[in-house]
Formats: C-alpha cells, sequence, structure tokens
C-alpha cells in the first residue's frame, strides 16, 4: 500500500497514542489533533491524505469538523470513528461527505482495509483529474497551430473569455480557423460537457436557417409532418456557433435579438414560448462596423453580439508559422494517406513563405494535402508545390547567392537519398568539398523514422 | 551493557507455556544467530486487566515494562520478547496478537488467539522483532514484516524477512552485535 501522510483527531490521548503508534508501524507519516480545530490548524500548515476523525468529540463535534474539512480541503479524505452500534451518525457521516467510517473498537485489520480503500479511491480521483487535465489540453489549443505573437494574443484571448458567459464576435479571414477558435472557447468553458453547435448562416436560405434555429410544430407548414426542436433548444446550455453572421436577413437579425434579449423562443407553428439557454458565438470575414455604417446590418444586433471580438491574423501576417503548420500537416496527411513523407526541404519553406495564402492555413492545408499525396521522395522539395500560382501582389525576395547555392545543393542531395559520393558527382565537386558545405549551410538529412 | 553483549530475552508472564518460549527463543538462536535467553517467569499484569471487555490493555503493559527496563532483571538485554497466554487489546482495537513500538525495548506476544500453533506464536515474537529494530510494515507480501490481515494470513506468510528487511535488520543491530554474533541474518534468494 502507498504511504499516506495521515492525521488522528480524537480528544482520548490513549486513542491517539493507540492509532498514532499503529499507523507509524505501517509506515506512515502520522499527526495528531486533539480536536476539531487543531485539527483544522494543522491542515492550515500542510496537507494530509486522510484523516481518521472520532465522531464525539467536546466543542466541534466530528461532523462539524467533517463539513469544514470538506469544505476547505476537499482533497483529503475524512473517516469518521463512531462509537459501536451508532449506525445512524455513521450514515449521516457518509452523507456530509465521509469516505468510510469504523465503528470502535475494530480490529487492526479493518483499518488496514479502509486506508487501501481510500488510498485507492484517491488514487482514481488524481487519476480522473490528471485524464481531464489532458483532454481538456488537447482539445483547447491543440488543434490551432501557431506560436507567433498574433497567435498567442488570441490563445490568451480565448482564455480570458471562455470562463464568461458573453457573446463573442470571431473577426478573420475565411480559412483562418474561426470555427476552432470557438471551438476552444468553448472546450475551456464551463459549458464544455454541453452540446458545441455549429451553423453556417451563409449557407442556408432564410426560411430553412429560422426553421433550424427555432424549430416547428407539426403542421407549421407544408412538410412539417413531425415537431421539430430548433438548435437553439436543442443547444441546451451549451455553445451555439454561427458563422457567416453577416450573411443573415435583417428579420433573422431582429428575431436572435429578441431571443438573445429574453432567452426565449417561439417555435413556429407554436404560441408558447419555450425557455433557453445558450452561450452565442458568432464569426465572419466581412467588415461588420463598415456594413452598419452602410445599414446592411443591423447595429442594435452588431452591438449585442460583439461584446468580445477576438481577430484571428490571417496567414500572411504570421509566415512563421508556416514551417510549424506545414510540418503539422505533413505527419497529418502520411499518416492517413499512408505516404512515407516526413520532412520538407528549406527551399521548400521559403517558396510557401513567398507566397500570399488568400486562402489561409486551409490553403494550406490542402496544398500540403496534395503535395503529399504526389510526393515522390521523403522530403518535400519546392518542385512539390510548383502547382502555386505566384501571387503577383508580392515581390519576390530577393536570395543571396548562398542561399541559392544552399538550396540547390540541399535540392540535389534530396534527388540522391542523401548519397554525398552521387550528390558529389553531379555536382562536380569532391566529397569533402560537398561535406564542408553541407556543414556550413547546416544541411541535415530528415529522419527516416 | 556494552557492544558484545548484544541478546535478547524471552521473558514469560505468569502461565505462558515453556514450549513457546523455547520456540521463540530457538527462532532467534537458529535461524538469525541471536543469543536468546528464556527468562523467568513474570507475575499476571492484572493491573492492566480492563473487566468490561475481559482484556488485558497491551499499551499499560508495555507502559509498565518500560518502567523497570533498567531493572538487574532486564539489564543484560537490548531487547526482549514478553510472551502472554492471555486477550491483549489497545484502546480502539478489538485486540493484538503482539505488540511493539518502533525502536522501543519490549515486546509481547498473546498466544491466546493462536491456537497452540507455535509457528504462529514464532512468527508474531519476529515481527514484533522487527518493529522493535524500526522496521515498518513491508509491502512485500512474503515478507514477515508484512502485516497480515487476520490469522489465514498469517499462516501464508514465511517465517522469514525479505532481502530488504533483512538488510534493515543488519544495518540496525550491526553496531551492537559482538564480532562472534556478527554472523548476518541470511538474506533470502
Amino acid at each position: 500500500m502507498e504511504k499516506a501522510d495521515v492525521m488522528i483527531v480524537d480528544d482520548e490521548m490513549i486513542v491517539r497514542e493507540s492509532l498514532y503508534h499503529w499507523f507509524k508501524k505501517a509506515g506512515h507519516y502520522v499527526e495528531t489533533a486533539a480536536s476539531g480545530v487543531e485539527a483544522l490548524e494543522k491542515l492550515d500548515a500542510r496537507s494530509f491524505d486522510i484523516l481518521f476523525v472520532d465522531m464525539k468529540m467536546p466543542g466541534m463535534d466530528g461532523i462539524e469538523a467533517l463539513k469544514r474539512i470538506r469544505e476547505t480541503y476537499p482533497d483529503t479524505a475524512v473517516v469518521i470513528i463512531t462509537a459501536y452500534g451508532s449506525i445512524d451518525s455513521a450514515v449521516e457521516a457518509m452523507k456530509c461527505g465521509a469516505s468510510d467510517y469504523l465503528m470502535k473498537p475494530f480490529k487492526p485489520e479493518q483499518v488496514s482495509i479502509v486506508m487501501e480503500k481510500v488510498m485507492y479511491q484517491k488514487q482514481l480521483v488524481c487519476e480522473c483529474s490528471y485524464l481531464k487535465g489532458r483532454i481538456e489540453k488537447t482539445t483547447r489549443f491543440d488543434n490551432i497551430i501557431g506560436e507567433s505573437a498574433p497567435m498567442l494574443e488570441v490563445y490568451r484571448m480565448i482564455a480570458d473569455v471562455a470562463e464568461s458567459g458573453a457573446s463573442v464576435l470571431i473577426l478573420g479571414e475565411t480559412g483562418t480557423g474561426k470555427e476552432l477558435v470557438a471551438k476552444a472557447i468553448h472546450a475551456k468553458s464551463p459549458r464544455n460537457r454541453l452540446p458545441f453547435i455549429a451553423i453556417n448562416c451563409g449557407a442556408l436560405p432564410d426560411a430553412l436557417l429560422e426553421s433550424e434555429l427555432f424549430g416547428y410544430r407539426k403542421g407549421a407548414f407544408t412538410g412539417a409532418v413531425h415537431p421539430q426542436k430548433g438548435y437553439l433548444e436543442v443547444v441546451s446550455g451549451g455553445t451555439l456557433f454561427l458563422d457567416e453572421i453577416g450573411e443573415i436577413s435583417s428579420k433573422m437579425q431582429v428575431d436572435l435579438l429578441r431571443v438573445l434579449e429574453d432567452k426565449k423562443i417561439t417555435p413556429l407553428g407554436d404560441r408558447r414560448p419555450v425557455d433557453v439557454d445558450f452561450r452565442l458565438i458568432a464569426a465572419t470575414r466581412r467588415d461588420l462596423g463598415a456594413a452598419v455604417k452602410d445599414g446592411r446590418f443591423r447595429e442594435d444586433f452588431y452591438y449585442r453580439i460583439n461584446v468580445i471580438t477576438i481577430l484571428i491574423p490571417p496567414l500572411r501576417k504570421r509566415k512563421e508559422d508556416i514551417e510549424l503548420l506545414v510540418r503539422h500537416f505533413i505527419e497529418k496527411y502520411s499518416h492517413e494517406t499512408n505516404k512515407k513523407v516526413n520532412g520538407v526541404s528549406r527551399s521548400a519553406l521559403k517558396h510557401l513563405e513567398s507566397h500570399n495564402w488568400p486562402g489561409n492555413v486551409r490553403e494550406l492545408e490542402n496544398a500540403v494535402e496534395r503535395a503529399v499525396v504526389l510526393a515522390r521522395s521523403l522530403t518535400l522539395t519546392a518542385d512539390d508545390f510548383a502547382f502555386l500560382v505566384p501571387n503577383p501582389a508580392v515581390s519576390p525576395k530577393t536570395r543571396s547567392l548562398k542561399e541559392m547555392e544552399s538550396d540547390y545543393i540541399e535540392q540535389i542531395l534530396i534527388e540522391c537519398d542523401w548519397n554525398v559520393t552521387k550528390a558529389a558527382e553531379i555536382l562536380n565537386i569532391n566529397r569533402v568539398t560537398l561535406h564542408r558545405m553541407i556543414n556550413r549551410y547546416n544541411l541535415r538529412q530528415p529522419s527516416r523514422s | 551493557m556494552n557492544s558484545a553483549d548484544f541478546r535478547i530475552g524471552v521473558a514469560p508472564f505468569a502461565n505462558a507455556p515453556d514450549i513457546a518460549l523455547k520456540v521463540i527463543a530457538g527462532q532467534f538462536v537458529g535461524a538469525f544467530h541471536i543469543a536468546a535467553d528464556i527468562l523467568s517467569p513474570m507475575e499476571n499484569p492484572g493491573y492492566a486487566f480492563d473487566s468490561r471487555r475481559g482484556q488485558y490493555n497491551a499499551a499499560l503493559i508495555l507502559k509498565e515494562l518500560e518502567t523497570v527496563r533498567g531493572t538487574p532483571r532486564f539489564a543484560d538485554y537490548e531487547k526482549v520478547i514478553a510472551v502472554l497466554d492471555v486477550d491483549l487489546f489497545v484502546p480502539i482495537f478489538s485486540y493484538v496478537l503482539g505488540e511493539a513500538r518502533l525502536g522501543g525495548t519490549f515486546a509481547l506476544v498473546s498466544l491466546y488467539r493462536l491456537e497452540n500453533d507455535l509457528q504462529r506464536a514464532a512468527k508474531i515474537a519476529l515481527h514484533e522483532y522487527g518493529h522493535l529494530c524500526n522496521l515498518a510494515h513491508c509491502p512485500d507480501g512474503s515478507c514477515l514484516m508484512h502485516f497480515s490481515k487476520g490469522i489465514a494470513e498469517l499462516d501464508g506468510l514465511p517465517l522469514d524477512y525479505c532481502r530488504y528487511c533483512s538488510l534493515a535488520l543488519q544495518k540496525e543491530c550491526s553496531c551492537k552485535r559482538s564480532s562472534r554474533e556478527v554472523a548476518p541474518v541470511p538474506l533470502r534468494s
């Protein structure tokens, strides 16, 4: 059995002594307290795994001590010691959160069994907490890739807004990952065990969007043969993500504004309002501020959904993340397509960084997927991304002679599968010179694992 | 007492049977090469009798024995195993088969619940002796210092310490043993 930090709380010294020596012999760390108040003072000073608390003590009795301990130190297990035959008090103790109880006098082996059980429970709680942390970590930011300063700011915003129930408006160009950010906010929020429902408002005609959001009763319109709950009702305490909110009609803006104000909806064909509870996260790639000025978007609805704004930077403004993203997508698609691709050359990265990426991360992902599928070597080269049309708006970066030399040598090495002798022949230099150049330009053969 | 005189006393209370004393003493001498003497019987510890429970309070007996530790009767013994054929308890526990304090001088062995099984008596004596030598309960289920939940588990334990407890015992006692008695506690392979 794992060694534990134990405290014995009993007003009778002889009982404290007996248990103290018993637990010491079992190898545990033991302290004693003569009252509930002393026990709480000792708990303030250091943590204990398990407390054995006598039910009957002058002043603060065992139940009161148990309640206080559970309230302030929920990780500490409490075993109540009751007099023989006092089943009622044992039941009361269990109701108040005791981990177990012992009726005195008890056999030494009973203490051992209770200790094993309680320590096992604590271990399970610890494991559970650890696994929850792992899940939260996985769903929180792991799907959003980026270490650039603008992305760190996005992470900070997600963490800051998640706890509140305020409406969030996510702004960003197409393909920047607005839905991923919305999911991350939901995963980190107190609503994370409840549904997350995403609707692309731009993809649905107004009438269909209305019935999807508000639901309808049987016979509300032709074809409504069965009643159907709307997403506003189905989401039931969770998070509703409305993508392309800038595309909805003025009527829908009014209807949603009323829902946000009243927290009630009236399904189509029904007269009775239904209470709803959800957190709204909206997203758009449009400039809603300008749309409000032009009168194309309602000002009152804009301010209602725009309590907190998160701006996701376009990929062209965080090019330092491109390498990280490319390596992530290579791993993803080499696994999915069962292709043995495990790296990307520096020349390929430079080629990708020179691209403007109007479709942002989504476009980059598609490009890497295509390159992986069609790749003929272990490492993706600039040639694998030749299909990318250069953006005339962006002037190609001026490259130095050394950079071009480094890229060319790397290209030849990859073509020769890093056979230095063969590469040296093609380059018409000797092997020693090639080795020196490999070291000078810090060229590394990608791992084959 | 100097370091050359490390001895164990096996001290019976009142009616403790001679055969149990001989088995316990023999175990120390034969298996562990520790000199052990059987002492003359002590009076029944009536002061520790709890008439409500019909048992003897082991904590009180140990306390009383500590007061006579320096007397000529026990002066020659580093550790003393006291053997009784009465039922023992310590407050809050319904019974104990043996009792000792970590690092103490005296240990108690009760024969009352052992159903005349002398091997059980020897196991309890050696287990309590381990406590006197500062050994805590051992997680190894095949070590004599493992806490046994009842007689059935006690029967399943070997009459031997695990390798680690043997080493700990050697370390604890080595400074007190004479050179001729230093024959190490046999290590289980």
